[in-house]
């Protein structure tokens, strides 16, 4: 039978020569099967396939709508029919073939159902199971006794595989690991998560130039191990990685990332030349206000937004946030009833099944528009989709131009979207896309590297399902871009923690996690066994609560932080509808309908997105041009510049309009006390960080106590004294030296780790979320990460996720590579210092954002004393 | 730097400890709630790793507010314990040895637990739902207010938010005092704080560091 040798003749070198792809059976049979439906492969599936074929693993770049799910699917099955050409119709129970690992689980249904159809086309007897955490526990039992050819899955549920007994078996037969929607994993921990697998399964498949020789008949767990360690050194490897991303800045980097742990055998990117036309345009509101207020100018213009949605087919609009989100959907409902039915809601707190009827609805076309947050962002194209409406600054050029690509799906069909601003400066993002688009000024996605909190979940997976021998794992996760630099102390103390929790007063401890016997590190506790199984798939979440209907329907998940501030009685919007709280019991809240007009609406955490730095840049350049709007009288081309005239006109009249080799400061004094304006423009997390760092040099030479405020485009720094900036302190104020040290110095860093550290808690295993059937233990085990991590603080500040916490911050949360940049740059550019008299257009939105922090030099009992007086009633 | 800060109630002498106790100078008692003794160990054996040095803090202030005001006796309105018996009881066992004659009175909280033969062998004086001393109870959970007398809780772990100017915010553990009752913070450090809403003729007095603070 001619099978893998079909494909490769040796030569007398003993290089592998190919046969052209054409030439293959696998590739006329599905040739003919697009033939018959009117296709023909684009040139990058074609290519990919040739890759795949010749055991290349490789990243495709591609938009959403050309294909390319089937550049990497296709291969796989020609692939398959190359191996088997006489028999493949009728082949069953190969094994695992293909993971196709996504990162929504919403876009499984719809790419499983695009791969069954071909299947059966073709008579083929490939099955393709799903998995993820909708996913029942009979349907997993079946796929464990019959193991699809292709598995659907999310980062998580592929962990939940590595924690069940004999996983390797799975894994031998499998030919290609694919990664979709990589530009969305590759800056998460889902994507840390990937990369450790990859790392795993790699070490499990057999090598091409030695098949057949790990099999060793019913493996018991020692067998597994030892297998392991001799893992498969020089040879040829039988399974291929195959990543499929947006595009992203650093495409290259992506693809390096993805695939280090293959530890530089060949590998491919193929690139779709797609050259989709593009047209923006802004809502511009009839009457321009002055002081722009964040967030209820937009809803203010959800009257203009119907002739949009009436003249096309199907309409998306996005929006930031879910709790937004809510308000536009009743918005859009009471100013226009009759589209009720034809418009819905759409974000991830929804329950899924209706989440599922909205995308079923979609794809057929049942609906005028849909209300949606990034929920909607990935994912399988939804054809009728004619129009996106994005609501609000989509904080960077990669995203705003993805959601364009939602619309206009025919290869020749144009892509429209058109922005409708929050508030009226968001108008100059609008002129900074535009110009972003027309030069596809696209954003980088940073991988993360050492998170210990991934990597503690992973080593405890590994221990409930076969248990692990350090020294085998250590070189395998060495292998990954994520712990390339870990060093061999630091995951011995990663293994102390999993072992022995860190400070215990010995003969008083019980700690019981992972036990080692005879060198191998394993769970056997049931019960922690069940508890880590049941962690895996809550990598970033807040204690949620379910909410439920008295009748026992579910609604939809809703943060505890939330509810918290709730009463029974009180009425609030979530999920579209008006919902009275009757009471809470067991993490669920229930709810009756209710009638009142009214509601509190549910607010979210997180989910705020901060200004890319790209974009930062080109908004600077568009304020330049207002400014010289303004100045000069020279009028801009754009028209959202030109309809902020009269807001630019107020700003240069009360202050000044920064051009982009300024940095603007004001300073003003209103009954709140007084205010210092920066107007950096990098956005809020290095706003953030840099506030911090200001209020904390300030307050090294006087004693005094700020809170602060931000947004994208600056910070206010707000004191009940008058704050000491000026000319002559102002440049060192801003200064490079001993940044490091001020950062640290700024209790701020305290309060953003103890932020962090709640997703580092929850994925490091420190806080439980409660377990069916063991309701009354488990509340005896609640404490919330704000408690977890004051206690590590003061009491362990060595503790290795705490020290992740500060890391993150310095990282991710302030950026520390650009607040660098932005210094130097401030360090080069004139600094204005202003007294307006008011508040001026720049700040107001500023003023209005609620998020604030602390800081202070002062003594903790004198600001206790001082607060005394100024009490606000209590 | 520790100062307790006196308040009188019905003519007798409280001093609030800003280690989230206090001592009633007439009857030489050293009042305090919500110890949670056990709670790391109880977190450490599910496998998650908190620190136990919170709990041998915990104790070892225990013994310096001992040492300081010299009590007849200690009440404690409830959990004491944080949940089923483990090894860390041995180490409050070993504890309660050093001070074996001073008469320590526990009011069961809805986290203490354990079977009554533990509680004997640490020499604790149970009291089912209330102690009384005169016109004073003790009970752990919401007091029922009854004329003329005056009543000391805890269960709640109250804390209060200060707010200032320039919209600052800060969160400390505090004592509780209404017309009629007392609600006396969390001994323990390994708690969290429910936030609470005085009334304008309540008092309260918050914890900062190593002061109590007389706030309203």
């Amino acid at each position: 039978m001619p099978g893998q040798r079909y494909l490769r003749l040796k030569c007398s070198c003993g290089a592998l020569k190919l046969e052209p792809l054409n030439q293959t059976p696998g590739y006329k049979i599905i040739a003919a099967w697009l033939a018959a439906k009117d296709f023909r492969p684009f040139p990058f599936q074609e290519q990919t396939w040739q890759h795949i074929l010749e055991g290349r693993s490789g990243l495709v770049n591609a938009p959403t709508g050309m294909g390319k799910t089937y550049s990497v699917f296709l291969g796989a099955l020609i692939q398959f029919i190359n191996a088997h050409p006489t028999n493949y119709q009728r082949k069953e129970k190969n094994g695992l073939q293909l993971i196709w690992i996504t990162p929504l689980r919403a876009l499984a249904k719809d790419i499983g159902r695009a791969m069954e159809e071909v299947i059966a086309e073709l008579g083929m007897q490939w099955k393709v199971g799903i998995r993820n955490g909708d996913t029942s526990t009979s349907d997993r039992q079946k796929q464990k006794r019959q193991v699809p050819e292709v598995l659907i899955i999310t980062p998580e549920s592929l962990q939940l595989m590595l924690a069940s007994k004999g996983y390797a078996e799975i894994f031998k037969t499998l030919r290609i690991l694919a990664v979709d929607e990589w530009h969305e994993l590759i800056g998460s921990k889902r994507g840390v998560q990937v990369e450790l697998a990859i790392s795993r399964i790699l070490s499990l498949a057999p090598s091409i130039d030695n098949p057949g020789a790990k099999q060793p008949p019913e493996p018991d767990e020692k067998t597994v191990l030892h297998e392991v360690s001799h893992a498969f050194p020089q040879g040829k490897r039988s399974l291929s990685i195959w990543g499929i991303s947006a595009t992203i800045g650093n495409l290259d980097e992506a693809m390096e990332v993805l695939l280090r742990p293959l530890q530089g055998t060949p590998t491919a990117i193929v690139r779709a030349q797609a050259n989709k036309q593009l047209e923006i345009a802004s809502i511009i509101p009839d009457e321009m206000e002055k002081y722009p207020w964040a967030g209820h100018l937009g809803i203010k213009l959800a009257r203009e937004v119907l002739p949009i949605i009436y003249s096309s087919r199907t309409t998306l609009i996005f929006i930031n946030t879910r709790a937004m989100s809510e308000i536009w959907y009743q918005t859009l409902l009471n100013i226009a009833p009759d589209l009720a039915g034809a418009i819905a809601l759409h974000h991830g707190s929804i329950e899924h099944e209706l989440r599922n009827w909205v995308e079923e609805a979609l794809h057929e076309g049942k609906l005028k528009a849909v209300v949606a947050t990034a929920s909607l962002d990935l994912g399988v194209d939804f054809r009728p989709v004619e129009t996106v409406i994005q609501v609000g600054s989509p904080k960077g050029v990669a995203r705003f131009l993805q959601r364009a690509g939602r619309s206009g799906h025919s290869p020749d069909a144009v892509s429209r979207i058109y922005f409708l601003p929050t508030h009226s400066l968001e108008l100059v993002e609008a002129a900074a896309l535009k110009a972003a688009a027309a030069e596809s000024a696209i954003e980088s996605r940073d991988p993360l590297v050492l998170c210990y909190d991934v990597l503690v979940q992973y080593l405890c997976t590994l221990a409930v399902s076969d248990g692990f021998l350090p020294d085998v794992i250590f070189k395998e996760i060495k292998t990954t871009y994520c712990f390339s630099e870990i060093t061999r102390e630091e995951f011995d103390e990663l293994l102390l923690f999993i072992t022995s929790g860190g400070n215990a007063l010995n003969q008083y401890d019980e700690y019981h996690k992972v036990v080692v016997e005879n060198g191998i590190y394993k769970i056997t506790s049931r019960r922690v066994a069940m508890r880590h199984r049941m962690h895996i798939g809550t990598i970033v979440s807040d204690a949620m609560l379910r909410v439920k209907m008295l009748n026992g329907s579910f609604v939809g998940t809703i943060e505890e932080y939330f509810v918290s501030k709730l009463e029974p009685g009180d009425v609030f919007t979530f999920a579209g509808r008006q919902l009275e709280l009757v009471h809470i019991k067991d993490m669920t809240v229930m709810v009756r309908k209710s009638n009142a007009k009214k509601g509190i609406v549910a607010s979210f955490l997180g989910g705020r997105l901060p200004l890319s730095a790209r974009l930062g840049a080109l908004l600077r350049a568009k304020l330049d041009e207002a400014a010289e709007q303004v100045s000069e009288g020279i009028l801009s081309e754009d028209r959202e510049l030109q309809a902020l005239f009269p807001l630019f006109e107020l700003q240069h009249r009360l202050s000044h309009v920064p051009r982009s080799n300024e940095l603007l400061i004001e300073q003003i004094e209103t009954r709140d006390g007084f205010h210092l304006f920066v107007y950096p423009f990098e956005g809020r997390m290095v706003h953030e960080a840099m506030a911090a760092v200001l209020a904390y040099r300030i307050s090294r030479t006087t004693p005094i106590t700020f809170s602060i405020a931000m947004n994208d485009y600056g910070f206010e720094l707000l004191s009940d004294q008058p704050i000491p900036v000026d000319d002559s302190n102002v440049q060192e104020l801003f200064s490079l030296d001993n940044l490091m040290t001020d950062i640290q110095a700024s209790v701020n860093a305290t309060e953003m780790a103890k932020r962090k550290f709640r997703d580092i808690a929850v994925i490091g295993g420190l806080i439980f979320q409660g377990m069916p059937g063991e309701k009354k233990k488990a509340r005896h085990l609640q404490a919330s990460a704000g408690l977890l991590f004051n206690v590590f603080n003061e009491y362990e500040p060595s503790n290795v996720l705490l020290r992740q916490a500060y890391q993150e911050v310095f990282d991710q949360q302030m950026e520390e590579v650009r607040l660098r940049n932005m210094l130097e740059r401030i360090q080069r550019s004139k600094i204005v210092l202003t007294f307006p008299d008011r508040l001026t257009p720049l700040c107001f939105p500023i003023k209005v954002d609620s998020m604030r922090e602390n800081v202070s030099s002062e003594k903790l009992e004198d600001r206790v004393k001082k607060m005394q007086q100024q009490l606000e009633k209590l | 730097m520790s100062h307790p800060v006196l308040h009188k109630v019905l003519n007798q002498h409280f001093w609030l400890h800003p280690h989230r106790a206090l001592y009633w100078e007439e009857q030489k008692s050293l009042v305090l709630s919500d110890l949670h003794f056990g709670k790391t160990g109880h977190f450490r054996k599910a496998g998650i790793a908190v620190p136990q040095s919170v709990y041998k803090e915990d104790l070892q202030r225990l013994v310096g507010l001992i040492q300081h005001f010299k009590p007849m006796q200690v009440i404690a309105v409830g959990d004491l314990f944080h949940s089923h018996a483990n090894l860390e009881l041995e180490l409050f066992k070993r504890w309660r040895l050093d001070f074996e004659h001073l008469p320590f009175h526990l009011v069961l909280g809805n986290h203490d637990i354990l079977h009554e033969k533990i509680y004997h062998d640490m020499q604790l004086t149970l009291w089912q739902d209330q102690l009384h001393i005169g016109p004073f109870s003790f009970v752990h959970e919401e007091p029922a207010t009854h004329p003329g007398g005056f009543t000391f809780s805890g269960h709640l772990h109250p804390g209060i938010r200060l707010q200032g100017l320039g919209k600052q915010s800060l969160r400390l553990p505090c004592f509780y005092f209404t017309q009629t009752t007392c609600i006396l913070p969390a001994f323990s450090k390994f708690t969290g704080l429910a936030i609470v809403q005085p009334d304008a003729c309540d008092k309260v007095f918050a914890i900062a560091e190593n002061s109590v603070l007389p706030i309203q």
